[in-house]
């Protein structure tokens, strides 16, 4: 077990730094040390204005959601590992060369995902946050301290969405029970009883009060999905042949009006059968975005809540503009390179089948200002959530082409990245707090989204595509 | 041999990728109703030049005409015109067999193409897959269905890299069959492959590269006509690295 684990690290490692390359992958816990330092600075700015209860939500619920992404893609990867990788399969889905049983494969990637992204963010996250505390007045224990807390909400994040996936793979209507009964558990608690869900979350509230019994309590959150998801685990690649009706050709007629039909009917067949369209929804839009909500509540305590629902509404962009990856994660460059289609028009077409997703952010942002009784806001909500969105797919176009969601790990691109959407989201949250109905002047960040993709288009035609 | 019209040219192609260079200085010309083996062992070059030839990447330094058009300039028009089998069998995860080659008819807007499509599920054998996700696939399967998409047009000219690694014995006949045929009606094929046997069974005309570098370009009649096997000749160069 400990040669397959050792093994597994050297190939997370080689597989990521062939992707990004080896200096910028390294340097990136650098890049997350180096953020949490120099933010660990802002600490007692923060506190002024927030009490640090809540800061520590934020940072709990971050690692909590990291461990989601990581799990996520740890066992929805396999088809994109394919696709870049070609035949060549990873250790984990070995098992049937490989004499190990299936179980004990999954317990070491578990293992392996565990220790490799903890060295990857947390301990580069708690080392930068400790080594800034002597400046800023916080004892040393806080950081360690920090450092199991965060661990915890990490595990907590990989073992829940290991122990989801494997319900799910096992049997989609437990999950779907399973799903609506947690979901239903929270809403008595928090919108019937009136408690802090929040509050309740074990890792939270040991660092809050340190103690051998929530320790425990902590521990068993995450040991126990985890067992489950282990002793539940079957290989996905047991049968699982399905035969489809011809849905091309339906489909290429009914999206007539798009610039490419063909392209777009394939985007929507691969999101519908790849599970992406209601799994990427769920665990990339939707939780990501509730999880937002309720820590931007926290917000309206100290500013108004229609600035509130404005921020969300700029933060629902940002993450709308992801559903790129969803058209361009099972499809890469490689499937065209014998069809007479160019890199622009590939872009174009994905960026139709974008708009026509973006109808799930904006059908949830006008749901959210209703729900919020913020009517008033709609308007600005609106037109700030999808402007923002479409300049995050510009700047996401312009510097990574197809391959979105590998290239964005690369330091140099990410920090454009960081550079180009945060200046923009800055400048719009000004905006919006000074009077709401400014923010409706996000419209003009179509101009430059405009320009950047058309300049995407000629830097990415003229470039060799990437063969991830 | 009669004088024919060139259906590939290329002058001083160069490839580089960072330190290495893939492609080194490499001149061609491919005539029509030629079938052109490019030869060479793993890592000669084969597949860069095949990528170069097609569009699918650009020169460092030199060009390429394929069937009167500039393959830098044109890319998206070249491979309109040609069929294409690329090394790695990559047809789209999610589409079936059937969908896959009604994609690749609108796209290439080829009149009939389910007809067609019919006539190559029979012929490859491989009608019970026509409803399975490419994913699901074989190998072999996939090659089939790779195979399809690049000939259902019926292209003038048609470049494939590696034609028979996948299939079984009788596929490589059925498909070396097609391929000579498909000459003989007046269309050009241009392979890479290190498959000498092949090379030396259905082209006429062969180049060999080495490390990047052309070290001869020939015909198989010549060899025929000296007494000399294709394998003894390729390792007789490959292995002294010299240009014949």
């Amino acid at each position: 077990m400990l040669k397959l684990f050792v093994n597994m690290m050297k190939e997370e490692w080689r597989v990521h730094s062939t992707m990004f390359g080896s200096l910028s992958f390294a340097l990136f816990p650098v890049m997350i040390f180096g953020i949490a330092f120099m933010g660990s600075f802002l600490l007692p700015l923060f506190r002024t204005v927030v009490p640090p209860g809540y800061l520590s939500i934020i940072i709990h619920a971050i690692f909590l959601l990291l461990g989601i992404m990581v799990g996520g893609f740890g066992l929805l990867g396999m088809e994109v590992m394919n696709r870049r990788f070609g035949q060549a399969s990873l250790l984990s889905y070995s098992a049937r060369s490989l004499p190990i049983s299936e179980q004990e494969i999954f317990c070491t990637f578990v293992v392996k995902d565990t220790v490799y992204y903890l060295v990857l963010w947390v301990v580069p996250f708690v080392a930068g946050f400790a080594i800034a505390s002597p400046f800023i007045s916080v004892p040393l224990s806080l950081s360690l301290l920090l450092f199991l807390t965060l661990t915890l909400s990490f595990l907590t994040g990989l073992a829940l969405i290991f122990f989801l996936s494997t319900v799910y793979a096992r049997s989609k209507r437990v999950f779907a029970a399973l799903f609506v009964t947690l979901l239903t558990g929270w809403a008595a608690l928090y919108l019937v009883a009136g408690i802090n869900t929040v509050a309740l979350f074990p890792p939270l509230q040991l660092f809050h009060a340190f103690s051998y019994d929530m320790l425990l309590a902590a521990c068993a959150v995450v040991i126990i999905p985890s067992a489950i998801a282990v002793a539940l685990f079957t290989s996905e690649y047991t049968d699982t042949t399905k035969r489809f009706k011809n849905a091309i050709v339906p489909l290429t007629k009914k999206l007539s009006f798009f610039p490419y039909p063909p392209l777009a009917a394939k985007d929507l067949i691969d999101l519908l059968r790849s599970g992406s369209f209601i799994g990427q929804t769920l665990f990339s839009f939707l939780i990501p975005l509730w999880l937002l909500w309720f820590l931007l509540s926290v917000l309206g305590r100290f500013i108004p809540p229609g600035d509130v629902l404005l921020l969300f509404a700029i933060l629902t962009g940002v993450i709308a503009s992801t559903m790129y990856t969803w058209l361009t994660m099972f499809d890469t460059f490689s499937s065209y390179t014998c069809l007479p289609v160019g890199v622009p028009a590939l872009l174009e077409s994905k960026i139709c089948s974008f708009a026509v997703l973006q109808a799930i952010p904006a059908a949830f942002i006008v749901l959210v200002t209703i729900a919020s009784g913020g009517v008033a806001y709609l308007v600005p909500a609106f037109v700030l959530c999808l402007s923002v969105s479409f300049y995050a797919l510009a700047v996401t176009i312009w510097l990574t082409g197809l391959s979105p969601s590998v290239l964005v790990y690369d330091v140099k691109v990410l920090f454009l990245y960081l550079i180009l959407v945060g200046i923009a989201v800055l400048a719009l949250i000004a905006l919006a707090f000074v009077n709401p109905y400014y923010a409706t002047g996000s419209v003009l960040l179509f101009l430059p989204a405009w320009l950047l993709v058309k300049a995407g288009f000629t830097k990415w035609e003229i470039q060799d595509q990437p063969m991830f | 041999m009669d004088e024919k019209q060139g259906v590939i040219g290329a002058a001083g192609l160069v490839k580089e990728f960072g330190d290495v260079i893939a492609v080194d200085n490499i001149s061609l010309s491919v005539g029509e109703g030629e079938l052109f083996g490019l030869l060479g062992p793993n890592g000669s070059g084969k597949t860069t030049m095949i990528k170069l030839l097609t569009g699918q990447v650009r020169p460092t330094a030199g060009s390429a005409v394929v069937l009167g058009l500039d393959v830098t300039k044109d890319p998206v028009g070249v491979r309109k015109k040609v069929g294409i089998i690329p090394e790695q069998e990559t047809p789209p995860s999610f589409l079936t067999a059937t969908e896959y080659l009604d994609f690749v008819g609108e796209v290439r807007h080829i009149t009939g193409v389910r007809k067609k499509a019919d006539w190559w599920f029979d012929f490859l054998d491989f009608n019970d897959k026509r409803d399975v996700l490419c994913k699901d696939l074989s190998r072999g399967t996939r090659q089939k269905l790779m195979f399809t998409q690049a000939f259902i047009h019926e292209p003038a000219l048609a470049l494939i890299d590696e034609p028979l690694i996948n299939f079984d014995p009788i596929m490589q006949r059925k498909v070396k069959d097609y391929l000579t045929e498909y000459v003989r009606r007046g269309n050009t094929i241009f392979i890479s492959t290190h498959i000498l046997e092949i090379a030396e069974e259905i082209c006429s005309k062969f180049a060999i590269l080495h490390k990047g570098k052309l070290l001869h370009t020939g015909t198989v009649a010549e060899l025929k006509g000296r007494d000399q096997h294709l394998g003894e000749f390729f390792l007789s160069l490959v292995e002294t690295g010299a240009h014949a």
